[in-house]
C-alpha cells in the first residue's frame, strides 16, 4: 500500500517543490523582464498602429498609416541613412583598428601591459565624457584647429560644423570608445593560437602574410564574431555621442541617428505613435542585422 | 640584419598608445590648470597646478555634482546587486530546466540583449508612471532591473554548465533544500560571474545617459552622467570647471573598475577565446 501511494504523492510533492522553485528562484528575474521590457515592446509595437500624441488626443487606430509616412519620410530616410553609416564605419575601424594594435601588442612586458590598459581606458568612460573631450578638440576654434591653424593652414575643416563632415567625425567618436573593447578580444584570440601552428607554417615556408592568411585569421574567427556582432549592436543603438557632439546637426537631422530621432518625435515632438513606428522598424531592422550576420560569422567558424 | 628591427615593435607600440591617449591627457592636464593658462598652452603640464576648477565645481551653489554623486552611486550600487542575486538564480534555474517552457524563456530572455534602450523607452515610461515610479530613483533602478536582466542571465547560465550537477545532487541529499543548495553551494562557486556582472553592468550604470534623462527627469536631480551634459550647456567656454566635472565624476567608477580590473577582462574574455 504504501510502496503503492508514495510515487504518486512523491510526485505531487515534486511538482509542489517545483512551484515553490519557481516562485522562488525564476518568477521575480522573469516578472521584472516581462514588465519592464516585453510589456513595452507590446505597447511600442500598437502605439505605432496609432496616432498616439499625448498633447493631442483622441488617440484613434491609423493602421498602417505610419509605416507607409515613414517611407517617404526625408529625416527617417537620412536617420536610417546615417545609422547604417556610423555602424558600418564603427564595425570596421573598431576590428581592423584593434586587431592590428592586439597585433602589435601581444608580447610580454610592462610596456605591452600598460599599454593594453591605455586603450581600454575609453571603453570605462561613459560616452558623454568620451563627447564632451572630443569636442573641446574638435570644434571651430578647438585644440586640433587652432594646431592646425599654427601649422600654416588658413581654413582648417569644421569637423563637427560641416555637414558634410560631421557625420564621419561622430563616426570616429563613436570608433575610438569602442576600439580598446576589440583589441583585448583579439589579444585573448590571438594568445589562445598554439604557438606550434605559427612554427609549423614557417617550416612549409609561409611568410608573415601567409601566416597571418592561413594560421591567424581563421583561427580568430571566434573573436571576429564577437566583436563584430557587438559592433554592430553598439553602432545601432548611437545616441549618447550624437546628442552630445552635434544634437543631430549641423542643419536639418545631418548626423541624426535612428535611436536620436526615436526620442526626438517621442519625447520632444510628443508624436508617440510615429516614434513607435520608428521603433518597431528598428527593432526589426537590428534583429534582423544581428541574425545574419552571427549566422554568417558562425558558419565560418564551423568552416575553418 | 634584424637588429634596427627590435626596436620597432615597442617604438611603434608606444606612439600608438601615446597618439590614442592624446584626448585624455588633455583632460587630465587642464583640470588642474585656471582658464587662461587652458587657452593659451592646452597642451602644457600644469606647474604650478591649480585645485580651483575642482573646488569649484564641488561647491557649486546648485549641489549639481553632489546629488548628482549621491544618485549615481545609489542607482548603481542598488541596481547591481538586485541584478546579480535575481539573475544568478534565474540563470542556473533555466541552465538547470529541461522544459520547453525554460528554453522559451532562455530564447526570449536573449532577444532582450540586442534591444536598443530608444525602442522602449516611451512605453516605460508609461509603465513606470502606471506604477508610481516615474521620475523616481526606485523607477529608474527598476527600469535597470529589468533591461539588463539578459545580460545577467548569459552570463550566469554560461557560467552554470562549468560547474558540476553531482555537487548540487550530494548536497541535496545530505538534506539542504533549494534554496540552501544555491546560497552556500553554486552561489559562492560562481564567484567570477558574479564579479563579471557586478563590473560590467556597474559601468554601464554608471555611464548611462539616456534613461537618467528620461526617466529621473529634472525633478528627481540627476547623475553625475547626465549632470556633465548639464553642466556644459550652462558655461561652454569654461573648460576648467568642465574638465573637473568630468574628472570627479569618473573617479568613482574608474577606481571601480582598477578595483576589479583582472575580473573584468578574464569576463569578457571568457567568452572570447572559448569558441
Amino acid at each position: 500500500m504504501d510502496l503503492k501511494r508514495s510515487p504518486r504523492s512523491l510526485r505531487r510533492a515534486r511538482s509542489r517543490d517545483g512551484l515553490t522553485r519557481f516562485a522562488v528562484f525564476a518568477a521575480p528575474g522573469l516578472l521584472v523582464y516581462l514588465a519592464l521590457v516585453l510589456v513595452p515592446i507590446g505597447i511600442t509595437t500598437a502605439y505605432s498602429f496609432t496616432n498616439k500624441n499625448p498633447f493631442n488626443p483622441p488617440t484613434h487606430w491609423v493602421g498602417l498609416d505610419n509605416l507607409t509616412s515613414l517611407v517617404s519620410d526625408d529625416e527617417f530616410r537620412k536617420a536610417l541613412w546615417n545609422t547604417i553609416i556610423i555602424t558600418g564605419i564603427v564595425t570596421i575601424v573598431t576590428n581592423a583598428g584593434g586587431l592590428a594594435i592586439a597585433m602589435l601588442l601581444d608580447r610580454r612586458g610592462w610596456l605591452y601591459n600598460m599599454l593594453r590598459s591605455v586603450f581600454f581606458v575609453p571603453v570605462v568612460l561613459s560616452a558623454v565624457v568620451v563627447s564632451v573631450i572630443w569636442q573641446t578638440i574638435l570644434v571651430d576654434d578647438g585644440l586640433l584647429n587652432s594646431k592646425l591653424r599654427q601649422l600654416g593652414m588658413s581654413d582648417p575643416p569644421g569637423w563637427l560644423s560641416n555637414p558634410d563632415l560631421a557625420l564621419y567625425t561622430v563616426s570616429w567618436v563613436i570608433a575610438w570608445q569602442g576600439i580598446g573593447f576589440c583589441v583585448v578580444i583579439y589579444l585573448a584570440g590571438l594568445q589562445g593560437i598554439p604557438q606550434e601552428l605559427h612554427e609549423a607554417a614557417a617550416i612549409d615556408g609561409c611568410g608573415p602574410m601567409m601566416r597571418f592568411r592561413h594560421v591567424t585569421w581563421p583561427m580568430l574567427a571566434p573573436a571576429v564574431t564577437i566583436n563584430t556582432v557587438m559592433s554592430l549592436i553598439g553602432g545601432f543603438k548611437a545616441y549618447d555621442q550624437v546628442q552630445v557632439l552635434t544634437n543631430g546637426g549641423p542643419g536639418p537631422g545631418t548626423t541624426s541617428t535612428l535611436a536620436f530621432q526615436v526620442v526626438q518625435t517621442a519625447f520632444n515632438g510628443n508624436h508617440v505613435g510615429y516614434a513607435s513606428a520608428m521603433a518597431v522598424v528598428m527593432l526589426v531592422l537590428v534583429a534582423a542585422v544581428s541574425v545574419i550576420a552571427l549566422g554568417l560569422l558562425q558558419k565560418r567558424e564551423v568552416s575553418s | 640584419m634584424n637588429k634596427p628591427r627590435v626596436w620597432l615593435r615597442p617604438a611603434s607600440a608606444l606612439l600608438a598608445g601615446l597618439v590614442f591617449f592624446l584626448p585624455i591627457y588633455l583632460v587630465l592636464v587642464n583640470v588642474f590648470k585656471d582658464g587662461s593658462a587652458i587657452v593659451s598652452n592646452p597642451v602644457g603640464v600644469p606647474i604650478p597646478p591649480t585645485l580651483d576648477n575642482i573646488q569649484g565645481v564641488l561647491s557649486r551653489p546648485d549641489h549639481l555634482f553632489w546629488y548628482g554623486l549621491v544618485n549615481s552611486t545609489e542607482v548603481t550600487a542598488i541596481s547591481i546587486i538586485i541584478i546579480t542575486v535575481i539573475s544568478a538564480m534565474l540563470g542556473h534555474f533555466l541552465a538547470r530546466s529541461t522544459g520547453v517552457l525554460a528554453k522559451v524563456a532562455m530564447v526570449a530572455l536573449l532577444c532582450g540583449l540586442m534591444v536598443p534602450p530608444a525602442v522602449i523607452l516611451t512605453p516605460l515610461t508609461d509603465v513606470l508612471r502606471a506604477l508610481g515610479l516615474m521620475s523616481t530613483v526606485p523607477g529608474l533602478i527598476l527600469a535597470y532591473v529589468g533591461y539588463y536582466m539578459p545580460f545577467g542571465v548569459f552570463v550566469f547560465a554560461g557560467f552554470v554548465k562549468t560547474i558540476p550537477r553531482e555537487l548540487e545532487e550530494a548536497a541535496a541529499i545530505d538534506g539542504a533544500g533549494a534554496f540552501r543548495v544555491f546560497w552556500q553551494v553554486v552561489f559562492p562557486l560562481m564567484r567570477p560571474a558574479s564579479a563579471s556582472v557586478l563590473i560590467f553592468l556597474g559601468v554601464w550604470i554608471w555611464n548611462d545617459f539616456l534613461n537618467p534623462l528620461i526617466i529621473l527627469g529634472p525633478a528627481a536631480g540627476t547623475t553625475v552622467t547626465v549632470g556633465i551634459y548639464r553642466s556644459i550647456g550652462e558655461h561652454q567656454a569654461d573648460f576648467g570647471s568642465v574638465f573637473a566635472f568630468m574628472f570627479l565624476a569618473t573617479l568613482p567608477i574608474l577606481v571601480f573598475y582598477l578595483a576589479f580590473q583582472k575580473q573584468f577582462v578574464k569576463g569578457l574574455t571568457g567568452g572570447a577565446t572559448k569558441g
